[in-house]
Order: structure tokens, then C-alpha cells, then sequence
């Protein structure tokens, strides 16, 4: 059973998962990824106890190189310089009880230009009791014309916390590309043991009727746009925006939001960000938005690293790219 | 609508109604204190991208689904709403604003009618610190005007009013805007109003899609701001 026949697409999408692609069909080889990873607790260290990649997605063994002692690092790699149409990803990670481990890509995720189909990525994060997942990915890149579906869910057991967090880059903004991608939808779900934690989900289609519904699609809106990605309220003057997800129900939310506050605020920072605490005592969060992938990575990781000292008292690792 | 549901969305929809509006900003006072709205105009576009970015892809879903879920006089599917709309609302303060203006019109509505479903609902609110139902603004006003047969649609303009005229009154008090321009401006936002009511018409629960990061940034700024009129 390919990874389509498993979940329907988000709505929006369902007209294009009818569009024939040249090339490969969706879900052929090479086209549909798939990803495991668990991370189980081994005497004080954490060993990566079963993986398993299919191209677009190549993993190449752990790396030992966070401070934490008990951690261990993934870095997922891509042989195919990014994600083309008709690609259709899963991931499942997943620490084992008392696991602590930390999952990154090797480069920015580059999703292709497109005029057939979609591409679509679901990942599933699961922590299991009194263990430590992380998942910050480098940036998404929207290429012009790009159409992106991205769901994630987190589930945090008992006496577990997790990170997740990304940037999301509107375009090659350096060639001047920015919010020229087609359709853009992420959503990432995270359960605790009592059910919903919190929701943060987006849908943009920055160069035409972007929700799912009927109305926008058709021309009845006229002269109600929808502010676009860049109205005020929206993403302002910046292009880049990013979230990091600290999952902690146990933590004092509330000493968490203000203490990654300190940490992404200052007058020199060429970018926006602050931090508050999420819904039904989950944890904190940080949104940030600027000008520059670079800038809005710098945050997150500073946030990233003030979280681990929060919750674990040693900082985040170095990104390390080779 | 009848003349009594008629009567009841007026009611609703006036400022007069005591639920403490005139408290919240919804993160408006940051935006001034940036220097972001100075003036109508300002004001304006601000108000759409909250109508279009937040009220209609957000707090209208749920207050469709807690209105059907109270005409099917179903309690679990009322608090099922409630509760996605809690968990999917980000920034603190906005989630904190909207409970407590829903916890008000809440108790407003069962002081003032009998009404044994509204009761068990509050009842479930009242129980919200074992995590059971929050009581946002939206499903409450939802629930409320549900039982008063105010059609849906209606249902959703005048949660549309009492938003925009809420922050509209805010924007009075924080910048120089006079009582004409504030009509004006209120005139302006109805087809923004009216397409954050047709956009949450088919959505789901799973299709809720609140996005506006720079809200999120300036209300959790507000949060830690030192001068402070409003609550958020």
C-alpha cells in the first residue's frame, strides 16, 4: 500500500492529487519516502535501535557530539537535492522510555517548483514516558510555484518533553522569489496523555483564493481579497517566519515563555520574536519572523538552546554539517 | 429571524452588553505602541487581517460547530469545539481574553434566562481546571445564540460586530481617532466581515487555520509591556 492510499490529502489539495505527472507516478520509487527512527535508553547513553530510510530520505548512523551525555543525533540527508512533485514523505520517530535524542537535517528542505500534482510530507513524533525528542529541522524553502502539504503530530507520554521547530522561507529570496509558491499547508497536532495539547496549522496561497472553501475559490470575494502573507498582522515587512515548540507539561510554562523571551529579544537583533505560553499547560512557544532564513534560524536555535538548559540544564548542540 | 431572535442579536451585539469588552485589545495596544496603526486607515487594515487571518478561519468554525452542537443539543460536541479553538489559539493573552469575555456572557446568559443546557455547560466550564472546557467567547456566543434561534449566519456577523467594534473602541481610546472616522472605518470592514462569515462556512473543526505570526509576536510583546491599558 503506497503512503497516498494511507491518509487523504488536506482538502485543498485534493484537486491536484488527480494531475498525471510526467515523470515518475507518485508513490513510485524514489518518489515516496519513508523514514523510521528509535532511539532507546542503553546504560546512560542513547542508541539508535532501529532505522530504516528509502530515498528521498538517507540517514547515515548517530553523532555523539551533544553536550547532553545521554543524547544521541540524527542528521537526515537528502540525495535529491529537495522535494519535486508527486513526492509523497513519511516519518515516524520515536524515543523509547528514558531516551533522550535530537533528529535535524543536514540542509534546508528544498520544495521544488511544480506545475502537476503535489508534494506531500507527514511526520509522526512520539515520546515516550521520561524521554527527550527533538526535531528542528533546517529551514523549508517554498520554490515559486511550489504546492506543499505538511502534517505532523507529536504525542508526549507521561513525564516526557519534546522540541520541534522550523522556519519557513517564502521563496529563493536572494533571487528576489518571495511568496511565489502556489499553496502552502502545515499543520502540527501535539497530544499529551489527556488528549490535544494544542494546534498550530496554516494555509496560504499567497497569489489567488487561498482557503479550501467554495466562496474564495470562486469569484464571489471579489473586492475582499484576503490580506495576503505580507499584510500587517500577517507576516508584516518580514518574509521568513518561524515557531520552536517547547513541549513540557510539567515545566512552569510560565518561567519557560519568559525565560526564552530573554533569550530571542534584543535591541540588535535583526528580528522579531517573542515568546509565549501554549494552551492547556503544554509548554512555551516562540514565534519569530525576519527578514533572513540565517536570522529567524539564529532565534530559534538561541531559543532552542535556552529550553535545553530549562529543561535539561546543558545547552543545544552545535549544528554540524558534515 | 423572528422579532425575538431578532431582538436577542441586537441585544448580543451591543456594546451595552456587560462582558467586560472594553478590557481587551486582542494585542491592538502593541501594534500602537510599535507604531503600527496611528491612524483610521491603520486601523483598517489591521482589522481585516484579523477578520480574514484569524475570526474567519478560526473563532467562526467553532462558533458554527458549538451552534450545531447546541441545536443537536449534543454538550460533548459543544466542548469538542470549544476546547480545538482553546488549544489552536497561540498567544496567551488572546486565549485568556476570549475565556474570560466567554465566561462572562456565560453567566450572563444563565442569570438571566433558564435555560438547563447553558447551565451544564457553565457547569463545565466552571470544572475547566481539570482541563474539561474552556468557555472561548466563540462557543459560548455559539451556544447563546443557538438557543435563541438566532439563524447561524446572523450568529456569525454579529460575533463579527461585537469583535470589530470592541477593538474599534480600543483603537479610541489608545490613538486619535475621532467618532466619524471610527463609524467609517466600521463601514469599511463589513465585507471583510462578511467574507471571514462565508469563509467559515464549510470548514470543519480539522480545517482551522488561524495564521498571523506578527499578532502572535506583538500580543506575547504585550504581555511583558510596562504601560498597559488593556488586559491584552
Amino acid at each position: 500500500m503506497s503512503t497516498e492510499d494511507i491518509e487523504a490529502p488536506y482538502p485543498a489539495f485534493e484537486a491536484y492529487a488527480d494531475e498525471p505527472i510526467p515523470q515518475a507516478a507518485p508513490g513510485a520509487p524514489g518518489k515516496e519516502g519513508e523514514l523510521e527512527l528509535v532511539f532507546a535508553a542503553d546504560g546512560g547513553r542513547t542508541r539508535l535501535v532501529h532505522d530504516y530510510a528509502r530515498v528521498p530520505y538517507h540517514v547515515s548512523g548517530t553523532l555523539a557530539h551533544d553536550p547532553h551525555s545521554d543524547a544521541a543525533t540524527v542528521y537526515v540527508q537528502s540525495p535529491t537535492g529537495g522535494i519535486a512533485q508527486g513526492d509523497r514523505l513519511r516519518a515516524d520517530i520515536r524515543t523509547n522510555s528514558g531516551a533522550v535524542a535530537s533528529v535535524s537535517t543536514g540542509s534546508a528542505t528544498k520544495v521544488q517548483s511544480m506545475d502537476r500534482n503535489y508534494a506531500a510530507a507527514r511526520t509522526s513524533l512520539a515520546a515516550d514516558p521520561r524521554s527527550h525528542l527533538e526535531y528542528v529541522p533546517e529551514p523549508t524553502i517554498l520554490h515559486e510555484g511550489a504546492r506543499f502539504s505538511r502534517e505532523t503530530t507529536l504525542t508526549v507520554a507521561a513525564s516526557a518533553t519534546a522540541i520541534v521547530g522550523e522556519a519557513v522561507v517564502p521563496g529563493r529570496l536572494a533571487r528576489g522569489e518571495r511568496f511565489d509558491f502556489e499553496r502552502y499547508f502545515s499543520r502540527l497536532c501535539v497530544d499529551g496523555p489527556d488528549g490535544l495539547l494544542f494546534e498550530d496549522a496554516t494555509h496560504l496561497r499567497p497569489n489567488g483564493p487561498d482557503e479550501s472553501n467554495e466562496y474564495d475559490r470562486t469569484d464571489e470575494a471579489e473586492g475582499t481579497d484576503r490580506p495576503g502573507p505580507t499584510a500587517p498582522g500577517v507576516c508584516g515587512e518580514f518574509s521568513v517566519h518561524g515557531s520552536l515548540y517547547v513541549v513540557a507539561p510539567e515545566a512552569d510554562g510560565s518561567s519557560l515563555a519568559d525565560r526564552l523571551h530573554e533569550r530571542v529579544t534584543g535591541a540588535e537583533r535583526e528580528v522579531r520574536a517573542a515568546a509565549t505560553t501554549l494552551p492547556n499547560g503544554a509548554g512555551a512557544l516562540v514565534r519569530a519572523l525576519a527578514d533572513r532564513a540565517e536570522t529567524a534560524t539564529e532565534t530559534l536555535h538561541e531559543a532552542w538552546d535556552g529550553a535545553r538548559r530549562e529543561l535539561s540544564g546543558v545547552g543545544a548542540p552545535d549544528t554540524r554539517r558534515y | 429571524m423572528s422579532d425575538e431572535a431578532a431582538l436577542e442579536a441586537f441585544r448580543l451585539a451591543d456594546s451595552f452588553l456587560p462582558i467586560g469588552t472594553f478590557t481587551a485589545s486582542y494585542g491592538l495596544e502593541q501594534f500602537v505602541a510599535d507604531g503600527r496603526v496611528a491612524d483610521g486607515a491603520d486601523l483598517e487594515a489591521l482589522l481585516s487581517s484579523y477578520l480574514r487571518r484569524i475570526v474567519g478561519p478560526g473563532d467562526l468554525v467553532a462558533l458554527r460547530a458549538a451552534y450545531t452542537a447546541t441545536e443537536d443539543e449534543d454538550l460533548d460536541a459543544l466542548c469538542t469545539a470549544d476546547r480545538r479553538l482553546h488549544a489552536t489559539t497561540l498567544a496567551a493573552e488572546l486565549r485568556e481574553s476570549a475565556c474570560r469575555a466567554g465566561e462572562r456572557l456565560l453567566r450572563l446568559q444563565c442569570d438571566v434566562g433558564d435555560d438547563p443546557f447553558l447551565e451544564a455547560y457553565a457547569e463545565r466550564v466552571r470544572r475547566s481546571e481539570s482541563g474539561d472546557t474552556p468557555g472561548t467567547y466563540a462557543a459560548v456566543f455559539g451556544a447563546c445564540t443557538a438557543r435563541r434561534r438566532v439563524p447561524v449566519r446572523r450568529s456569525a456577523l454579529v460575533y463579527c460586530h461585537t469583535f470589530v467594534t470592541g477593538l474599534i473602541g480600543a483603537a479610541q481610546r489608545l490613538v486619535s481617532l475621532g467618532h466619524t472616522e471610527a463609524q467609517r472605518a466600521l463601514i469599511a470592514l463589513r465585507p471583510a466581515m462578511i467574507a471571514a462569515t462565508e469563509d467559515s462556512a464549510d470548514r470543519s473543526l480539522d480545517e482551522m487555520t488561524p495564521f498571523a505570526p506578527l499578532v502572535d509576536v506583538l500580543a506575547a510583546e504585550h504581555e511583558r509591556a510596562n504601560r498597559r491599558l488593556f488586559v491584552s
